[in-house]
């Protein structure tokens, strides 16, 4: 656990550093840059709170990537299921009209509903036709890209917007706020929770992560490895649904184009820095918040165009991989020498 | 006759960029790399080209920006994956996103745009007409007058298939991935094997994203690439890296490219740009189907 913290901290001190040299090179000063960067993302309540709003599809979906991983599938379509989640969610808010206390859990189970639904299809074509999920996951993106947008530019265009969008959704379905505190992220932190007890503390938690690490034994160990592959695939897109209406219940209330933006990939990220942990995931999933929320102030007083963070989130996660492994290795040849010396010795 | 020669045509611009990239995966594949990076690098050599074409107003330049464009993402997957042995699949999928940002982010720097960038100044690259062949009806339509590229890929994948399986390069590249041991007890590295595919592929994809910004369209978008680089990984991994399968299964995406445009008119666009991707899932299940069968 230190190990990965001071791996974790040391990248990101390099990686922001690799970042400031950038930003040299190009002619702007970092620390004007970074201190606008993290003084629009923390400094006070309403940034504070505009990172934590953030920071939910990011962790949504970096959980789903995180578990997905541990547990052996190779699920890397959260875009898609995060859009489909976002689909249902708005088609029940515009047609369902409930007071908001039987309405938002609606959404929020049909939100889940769509993303299952998507990344069933996967695991299904994976049980049935021993087709590999790393493809068709990434073939599905691209085919729930198109049909949203079909969705939403045919029929449930609002023909009063001039540019592919859906009306908004029952107000009853819109997430409370308080001042700009949103509640999405008390429902995040629920899911965190109760996902976190079922991986870790029950026995299909157990069962997902041995298969993870060496599905030949756990499937000699009695594990149904083919139920719990389909159990994972449609909890992970569950996951990455939920993301997607909470993005819309929070948001816009309502379906634009491009509202998935880079949540999905930037989650696929986050759970490659945690390296598949689900606290790690967390943290990194409201490190990576701060960064975005931040772009938009350091745009607004340096130069420094808000793309950059883009390109910053990247290095990131190259330098803590790396780092992480080479810190193993480093280790590793230290005790190797070690225990060299005392046998010599 | 127009519209079957209009999809050939079709057929073979959409079979370009793909078949580029999947040859320099093949590469790869054989090399034993799980390289997924082949779409942030064509996207690199797609942004390369064109700004190599507009700077110096010409073509050529704009190929060789492209390839070194292309060669600067493989440059950095060489780093993180042989040298400092980080895992490929977390390289790739970063570098991939690197690639989108990276672009996105020169986009607005060079150019001060944001999601397009195209202006007359950009050099395309020229369409060939062949003497002679060019007077042939309908034959003469396809083999004739298409885009340079388009003969280069031809030229790489006739190089690729002689270098994989007639040299000694193709052996110890093949060696290294079916068995890296042997190789190194050989007095051969597989690490420099590996890296030299890896700088085939860089410039495969870079000629790949030259194609797309200076041939296929003459402008850079962001994220242009739009999963090409996936189903060239595709194209590799359902035929097992063997190139004249690669080129069959090129064609036949291509062909779902063309035809995506030609249903046009009795389709809304959404659902016929979906037509390649669907078929990339259709092959994937007769190739599964039929992995299934020899195994049992």
């Amino acid at each position: 656990m230190r190990k990965k913290f001071v791996s974790g901290v040391l990248g990101i001190v390099v990686a922001l550093g690799l970042g400031a040299v950038i930003m040299l090179i190009e002619g702007f000063n970092p620390i004007t840059t970074y201190s606008a960067l993290f003084s629009y993302s923390l400094g006070g309540f309403y940034p504070l709170t505009t990172t934590l709003r953030n920071s939910v599809p990011l962790i949504l979906t970096g959980l789903s990537a995180s578990i997905a991983f541990a547990s052996g599938p190779v699920n890397l379509g959260q875009p898609g299921q995060l859009l489909i989640g976002a689909l249902f969610a708005t088609v029940g808010g515009l047609y369902i009209h409930l007071p908001a206390p039987l309405m938002i859990p609606l959404l929020i189970i049909l939100a889940m509903i769509g993303g299952a639904l998507w990344s069933g299809i996967a695991a299904l074509m994976r049980r049935f036709f021993s087709m590999d999920e790393f493809i068709t996951t990434l073939m599905l993106n691209m085919i729930a890209d198109f049909f949203t947008y079909w969705a939403i530019s045919y029929p449930f265009f609002d023909k009063t917007a001039y540019s592919p969008m859906t009306p908004q959704i029952d107000k009853a379905g819109w997430l409370p706020e308080f001042g700009n505190f949103n509640t999405n992220i008390l429902v995040m932190v629920l899911v965190f929770v109760a996902v976190w007890f079922i991986f870790t503390r029950f026995t299909a938690g157990y069962e997902w992560r041995l298969t993870g690490q060496n599905s030949i034994f756990a499937r000699l160990g009695g594990c149904k490895i083919d139920k719990n592959y389909v159990t994972v695939m449609l909890l992970t897109g569950a996951l990455a649904g939920l993301a997607g209406g909470l993005v819309v219940m929070a948001g816009p209330h309502r379906f634009l184009k491009g509202l998935g933006a880079n949540y999905a990939w930037d989650g696929v990220m986050i759970a490659m820095v945690a390296n598949n942990d689900l606290i790690g995931t967390l943290l990194y999933g409201l490190f990576f918040s701060s960064l975005q929320t931040g772009a938009v102030g350091m745009e607004l007083i340096t130069a420094v165009p808000s793309e950059f963070i883009q390109v910053l989130q990247s290095v990131i996660v190259l330098v803590i991989v790396a780092g992480r492994g080479m810190l193993d290795i480093v280790l590793d040849k230290t005790q190797i020498k070690r225990k060299a010396r005392e046998r010599t010795a | 006759m127009n519209i079957f020669i209009g999809l050939i045509n079709g057929m073979i611009s959409g079979a370009t960029p793909i078949l580029l990239a999947a040859l320099g995966g093949t590469f790869t594949y054989y090399a034993g790399i799980f390289n997924i990076a082949m779409e942030g690098m064509m996207l690199g050599g797609a942004f390369f080209g064109v700004l190599g074409s507009y700077y110096f107003n010409s073509w050529p330049m704009g190929i060789l920006c492209a390839i070194i464009g292309a060669l600067l993402m493989a440059l950095i997957f060489i780093v993180f994956t042989v040298f400092l042995k980080t895992d490929e699949f977390v390289t790739g999928i970063a570098l991939n996103l690197f690639a989108v940002g990276a672009t996105t982010y020169m986009l607005r720097q060079i150019f001060n745009v944001k999601g397009v960038f195209s202006n007359p100044g950009i050099i395309p690259i020229p369409h060939i007409d062949i003497p002679f062949i060019d007077k042939i009806p309908v034959l003469g339509d396809i083999l004739s007058g298409q885009n340079l590229m388009v003969y280069v890929t031809v030229v790489v994948l006739l190089i690729s298939v002689f270098a994989i399986y007639k040299t000694r390069f193709g052996l110890r590249l093949r060696a290294a991935g079916y068995n890296s041991p042997s190789l190194d007890s050989s007095g051969v590295r597989t690490s420099t094997m590996r890296i030299w595919s890896l700088v085939i592929c860089g410039v495969l994809c870079g000629l790949a994203g030259a194609f797309l910004s200076l041939g296929y369209v003459t402008l850079f978008s962001e994220n242009m690439t739009a999963g090409r680089g996936w189903i060239s990984l595709a194209a590799v991994i359902l035929v097992n890296g063997n190139p004249w399968g690669i080129a069959l299964i090129s064609l036949v995406f291509g062909f779902t490219d063309g035809l995506g445009l030609l249903l046009q008119k009795f389709l809304p666009n959404q659902f016929t740009s979906m037509v390649p991707y669907l078929a990339t899932l259709v092959s994937l299940y007769f190739y599964s189907i039929q992995k299934r069968k020899k195994s049992i």
